[in-house]
């Protein structure tokens, strides 16, 4: 799915980050991003993006370790208004969680070039 | 490629977290502030109780001028929960005492939300903050003024008749209050 991407929308996607587990792709045209991971693409808006990371970050990693009771160490990421979510193993929430902090890494650094270089006012 | 994050929304995620936290406790203010006009009126102190009503329906206001503000700068205001209200008091005083610390820590959370713009450069929130601020300085005033009523008028004989009718009657007019 991932070489699908890349070799059919090479002009209609920037890649935001990629990591070992999975890339972010930003769509100008569509005003909207795609992640490829855990076997899937899946699109987000403005919107669904924020609460996909709000419910990464939220995810308690170091209880989720060291709760070994009943717990299948999987974990559903569920967004609202997105028609996808995710199962994901403790392994692939922290790979996520990697995916997205660098996702928005970028986006703040384009936000900052954006602010140098086109909306300087003269 | 395009600044999407930018275009979408003028608040970052973090202030609009932090502004939805403070919608959040205004919304209990407001809730807090009813449930103290309740009691007051159960227990015939009439004056307090309309104090009460009218401090209830400001931090409503205030609730919504937040709230429009989120939704104004293209980000997602969140209609809040209210639970926990303390419905009951011992005393007229004790009343006068946690709407003044309920207050003090409004003030505080203003604060916190103020410096983080400051971190983040976003002046436009930050300078939709100072009416909060400005008005932050009447409700600490109104506050302690009605809490030093106790300490003037004292709580002996007719004291809590008295303090009672002079409670609606405090009001801010300092020449710092402005224009």
């Amino acid at each position: 799915m991932m070489t699908g991407v890349k070799t059919k929308t090479t002009e209609k996607f920037t890649e935001v980050f990629g990591s070992k587990a999975g890339t972010v792709y930003q769509s100008d045209r569509e005003g909207c991003w795609y992640i490829d991971f855990a076997g899937k693409l899946v699109k987000f808006d403005y919107r669904t993006l924020l609460l996909l990371k709000k419910s990464i970050y939220r995810v308690d990693i170091e209880q989720l370790i060291l709760d070994n009771g009943k717990s299948p160490e999987i974990e559903m990421v569920f967004i609202c208004a997105c028609n996808h979510c995710y199962f994901l193993s403790i392994l692939q929430i922290i790979a996520l969680k990697e995916l997205l902090e660098g996702a928005f890494a970028m986006f703040e650094l384009n936000q900052i070039l954006h602010d140098r270089l086109h909306r300087m006012v003269v | 490629m395009k600044d999407i994050m930018r275009i979408k929304s003028l608040v970052s995620a973090d202030i609009e977290t932090l502004l939805n936290q403070q919608i959040k406790k205004e919304a209990h203010s407001s809730a807090m502030y009813l449930a103290m006009a309740s009691w007051c009126n159960q227990n015939g102190f009439d004056y307090s109780s309309d104090y009460f009503f009218k401090q209830s329906e400001e931090e409503r206001m205030h609730q919504l001028k937040l709230f429009k503000y989120v939704l104004d700068m293209g980000g997602r205001a969140v209609s809040p929960d209210v639970s926990g209200l303390k419905q009951d008091y011992t005393s007229l005083r004790e009343v006068f005492e946690d709407a003044l610390e309920a207050e003090i820590a409004i003030t505080q959370s203003f604060k916190n939300i103020a410096a983080t713009c400051m971190k983040e450069q976003d002046f436009v929130t930050f300078e939709f903050l100072n009416w909060f601020m400005k008005e932050q300085r009447e409700e600490e005033y109104k506050a302690r003024r009605a809490l030093e009523l106790f300490e003037v008028i004292g709580e002996e004989g007719t004291g809590l008749w008295e303090i009672d009718k002079h409670v609606n009657k405090i009001k801010y007019d300092s020449e710092t209050a402005g224009a």
